[in-house]
């Protein structure tokens, strides 16, 4: 893979310029959630959250080495262009809840990991430009490695009783 | 002559954590906040997040910038004086539907026709979270898992952006918390434009409202501009379902208070004080 | 009553312009050194009800309402019954009327002496457009000795936007009047001093406010209190200011809040009724520390009350009647010149102290006009500003004062987020017991630690009788201290100025040695006396002359109840 010019219209820079976001958001996300379930004592959840973010920051990592000496363009958040409306490895927000469990937990960010190969497979198949096919491809195969051994985890965990998301103590009112 | 501020979304935030149940959609506003601080490149020293009482109004804390966290219903009021006095700031309003409608209805409406230049994020999510639940103005009718409405409110709900263009506010948007960059596209535009914006977020409450998942099923998204013509608008909001999103209207209208040299004249304060002498 | 005052009551419905003559005759006063008050009185009506112009020249600046009148000009008679209460006739009294109608029949009886003066027919006999208002000016002004030119001048000034024609009437009116000859010898006060100011104490208190600062104003019409607030919309333009007119009071005291968040020292106004909806915000001002100052021109209560009448019973919801623990300040003017001290300083209290600050003005001072001398002026003081802190700004930091620096939007690196819940040193949130006590000691010391000097309160005079009072009730007590001590019952008068917080030691200093204390207020439930009693243990026998409106208070009827408690 060769590197690439100065020019931020290229393919390959705009393509790094959103798997920079991509990973930059999945980290920021995975952090969020991290703290939200941290502070909700959903420790083993706030934990994995906690992983998730390292791994992205380091994907993060990754994506910036790639990308030295490149000018990438600059976007505003709402102007990358995503298939859903947030960047794939993105959690929704609302998909948490409180009391959900580590396997919950692990499932979504197993669908994380298949939207994100998704992401990169559909990108590596929409252009002629080598160097970028050539970066999404090894990016959705990482994707495909992580999905990989977030399935390991999940089939590793031991046998999960039933899981309640309900609790007996009523909400509690703070103000 | 200032650098282009270049912070990014996560360096607007404060150190200080959401206390907001997981799964709650404030979580996106709160993004996307940030998301359109660090598109515009605010300078966190001369922006003031300004909030009445309710989850929502939790928010200015959560952002590294000033903010105030006013009493219930009367957000409004303190981000427009504050405004008019200091005109060189930038200021946003925060606050939920129970804040913004019940309570702080008057001040919204008179928000509306003021048209002080600010932003007003209203998260709507049909319930007064804060307080365990209860219906709010625009709770459905048929709502029934409050206590204090067993029966569930039986009163049709208000439909926020009817009356905001009623009440004459220039530029109504509205978003939805599962599409956090939309909205922050929408803060963006709502900040630039020169007047009252008043942007409403459909923004779930996963605690009392769960059923409220089912909204992503019928967002839509408006695909053609904003209507500029009241009229339309009028018909628009009066018949939706409330669930579209984007920029659905704005009108031109000089913001109030008009600009107005005011380099104090020196010697108006003796003036005054001579006025007296006979 | 003194021979030192002339009280002049004129008295008119449907237009006659009463209020315009009364005014236009005190302010020729003024300009040749009287000194003098005017109060007015009206019906319902918005317009073209009866009216009353009620004047005292006096030769001193000591204002109280005259209880009898030495003069009744009556333009007309319609339902002057409405006035009974306050136009006091006796048989020393003249009484100028139109002799076209009926004389009532309660003036009759006090049998004043009566003349006849065909005003309407002189008026319009002099000029098409005349009007009799301005007749009765001219035979006024002459009766004073005033020179019908000033007054031709005043009424020209007057009706400067006005055609011609009516300054032309004016005139002829005026002049017609003045040449009428009335063998009445009224005792004329002597004049004091040209050069003084001719203001009501709504103005006033715009004006202090705005030489204290005051760049931003948020304003909800009330009666008595509109008049302050459009005073000082035409001086805050000047001035560089803004002023926003709200929707309601509760929008009032928050835009004046948050205002005063982004730091530009910002008021309001208003009566009880919008300050019992601003009470909850009130006190958010006060836990977050943002200063904000309420000037509350009191009126006839509770509920809706009589608007148009003055009274002292909002002391207790200024003191108390905001939730929880919120310590503030609470100060009144003691008269209509002092409005400009009171609240200039009321401001820099509030200011230097980060809190709210109620002012108790009322409807007596508020709205009655009168000459003073120029006014006393609060010293200005230099407002601290925020100094950039190492690390973490902290918004509520413990200092020895309690007071700590304020940050505004704007400074660098000082960003916080004010809270109207409790809250810890840096401004989060907070629930913790030793947060809350510390936040609410602080609140509360820097206040109670804080000197105030000698304005607390005006003290005069000696004797083993002690009147103490607070705002406008001043004059009258000061009164009738005069009347006690010329009947051998000398007193100190003591009127406070501050009245939270309490100065309580200089209080207890300043009725050592007296007898007995008398409350005296102008409200049904010595409010001020139980405040009092609350705080302090008073060694002598203290008494209460509590007395609401509408009617002033009257100095004889103070004097005289004084008398009663100390001989049974």
């Amino acid at each position: 893979m060769s590197m690439d010019d100065k020019d931020p219209n290229t393919e390959l820079a705009n393509f790094l310029a959103h798997s920079l976001e991509l990973e930059s958001e999945a980290q920021q996300r995975y952090g969020e959630l991290a703290e939200s379930m941290a502070s909700h004592r959903n420790q083993p959840v706030a934990d994995f959250f906690r992983r998730m973010a390292t791994e992205a920051e380091h994907h993060q990592q990754e994506v910036s080495e790639l990308a030295a000496g490149m000018t990438l363009p600059s976007l505003k958040a709402w102007e990358f262009e995503w298939p859903e409306a947030e960047a794939p490895e993105t959690s929704s927000y609302e998909a948490l809840h409180y009391r959900m469990s580590l396997v919950e937990a692990m499932q979504l960010a197993l669908a994380n990991e298949r939207a994100a190969e998704q992401y990169y497979r559909g990108f590596a198949t929409a252009t002629d430009d080598v160097p970028t096919i050539a970066a999404a491809t090894r990016f959705a195969d990482e994707e495909r490695g992580h999905a990989a051994e977030l399935e390991r985890l999940i089939a590793a965990l031991p046998e999960q009783g039933t899981h309640h998301r309900e609790e007996d103590d009523e909400p509690h009112m703070p103000e | 002559m200032t650098e282009a501020i270049k912070l990014k979304a996560k360096d607007y935030k404060s150190e200080v954590k959401p206390i907001w149940c997981p799964g709650c959609g404030h979580f996106s506003v709160l993004n996307a906040i940030t998301k359109a601080m660090a598109g515009l490149g605010i300078d966190k020293d001369n922006t003031v997040l300004v909030s009445g009482i309710g989850c929502s109004s939790r928010l200015p804390a959560y952002v590294d910038s000033y903010g105030f966290h006013g009493v219930h219903g009367r957000g409004l009021a303190i981000a427009q004086g504050l405004k008019v006095a200091r005109p060189d700031l930038t200021v946003l309003a925060l606050g939920g539907d129970g804040d913004g409608f019940s309570i702080g209805g008057n001040h919204f409406i008179h928000a509306c026709r003021r048209n002080v230049n600010i932003t007003y994020i209203a998260m709507d999510n049909e319930v007064y979270g804060m307080t365990k639940g209860q219906a709010s103005p625009t709770t459905p009718m048929d709502w029934d898992h409050s206590k204090l409405t067993p029966h569930g409110p039986g009163v049709r709900p208000f439909k926020p952006a009817a009356l905001a263009l009623a009440s004459g506010a220039p530029w109504i948007a509205r978003g939805y918390s599962g599409n956090p960059n939309q909205i922050a596209k929408l803060i963006a535009q709502a900040v630039a434009h020169p007047g009252f914006s008043f942007l409403h977020v459909m923004s779930q409450c996963i605690t009392f409202c769960p059923e409220q998942t089912d909204w992503k099923a019928i967002v839509t998204e408006r695909e053609e501009p904003a209507l500029t013509s009241a009229d339309e608008a009028a018909k628009l909001f009066l018949h939706e379902d409330g669930f579209q999103t984007g920029l659905l209207y704005r009108e031109q209208r000089a913001s109030w208070p008009p600009e107005r040299d005011r380099a104090a004249d020196q010697n108006a304060l003796a003036g005054l004080a001579a006025s007296f002498r006979v | 009553m003194s021979k030192r005052h002339l009280s002049i009551a004129i008295t008119g419905a449907g237009g006659a312009g009463v209020i315009s003559c009364g005014e236009l005759l005190l302010q020729a006063w003024a300009r040749q050194g009287g000194r003098g008050l005017l109060r007015k009185a009206y019906g319902p009506q918005i317009r073209g009800g009866e009216s009353a112009a009620l004047l005292k020249l006096t030769d001193d600046e000591c204002y109280t309402a005259a209880s009898h009148y030495d003069l009744v000009v009556a333009l007309d008679w319609d339902n002057f019954a409405r006035f009974e209460d306050e136009i006091r006739l006796g048989p020393h009294s003249r009484v100028l009327c139109d002799g076209s109608e009926e004389i009532p029949a309660s003036v009759l009886a006090a049998q004043p002496g009566i003349v006849e003066l065909p005003f309407a027919e002189l008026a319009s006999a002099c000029h098409p457009e005349g009007r009799v208002n301005m007749l009765v000016l001219g035979v006024l002004g002459r009766l004073l000795g005033l020179p019908s030119v000033g007054l031709v001048e005043l009424a020209a000034r007057k009706l400067a936007g006005k055609p011609q024609a009516y300054r032309d009437a004016a005139a002829a009116c005026i002049e017609q009047g003045a040449a009428r000859q009335l063998d009445w010898k009224l005792q004329v006060p002597p004049t004091v001093a040209t050069g003084a100011c001719y203001m009501s104490g709504n103005q006033a208190a715009g004006l202090g406010a705005l030489e204290a600062g005051i760049r931003f104003v948020a304003a909800y019409p009330i009666t008595p209190a509109s008049d302050v607030l459009e005073w000082m919309a035409g001086g805050l333009e000047q001035v560089g200011g803004q002023l926003l007119q709200a929707e309601d009071e509760l929008a009032a005291i928050n835009m004046t809040i948050g205002a005063a968040f982004g730091g530009v020292p910002a008021f309001t106004a208003t009566s009880g009724p919008g300050l019992a909806l601003m009470t909850e915000s009130i006190g958010l001002a006060v836990a977050s520390e943002t200063p904000v100052t309420i000037l509350n021109v009191m009126r006839g209560g509770p509920s809706t009350g009589i608007p148009t009448k003055s009274e002292q019973s909002d002391l207790n919801i200024a003191l108390h009647g905001l939730h929880g623990d919120a310590p503030h300040l609470v100060l009144a003017p003691l008269d209509i010149a002092d409005c400009v001290f009171t609240t200039g300083w009321a401001v820099q209290l509030a200011q230097q102290l980060q809190t709210a600050a109620i002012v108790l003005s009322d409807q007596f001072i508020g709205q009655s006009t009168a000459i003073v001398s120029e006014p006393r002026r609060c010293p200005s003081s230099a407002a601290a500003t925020a100094v950039p802190t190492e690390g973490d700004y902290l918004r509520y930091k413990l200092t020895s004062s309690g007071v700590s620096t304020l940050a505004s939007p704007g400074d660098a690196g000082q960003r916080f987020t004010a809270d109207g819940l409790e809250h810890n040193e840096k401004g989060t949130p907070s629930a913790r017991q030793s947060d809350h006590q510390r936040q609410l000691a602080k609140r509360q010391d820097k206040l109670s630690a804080f000197g105030f000097g000698d304005d607390w309160a005006q003290i005069s005079g000696s004797g083993a009788i002690a009147l103490v009072c607070f705002g406008s009730s001043s004059a009258a007590v000061t009164e009738a201290a005069d009347l006690l001590a010329e009947r051998g019952s000398p007193a100190r008068v003591i009127s406070l100025r501050l009245l939270a917080p309490l100065q309580t030691d200089a209080l207890r200093a300043a009725v050592e040695g007296c007898s007995t204390v008398v409350v005296v207020e102008q409200n049904h439930s010595a409010q001020l006396l139980h405040y009092l009693k609350g705080y302090l243990d008073f060694p002598q026998a203290v008494h209460s002359y509590a007395m609401a409106g509408p009617v002033p208070l009257a100095p004889e009827a103070i004097a005289q109840a004084v008398t009663e408690v100390i001989n049974p």
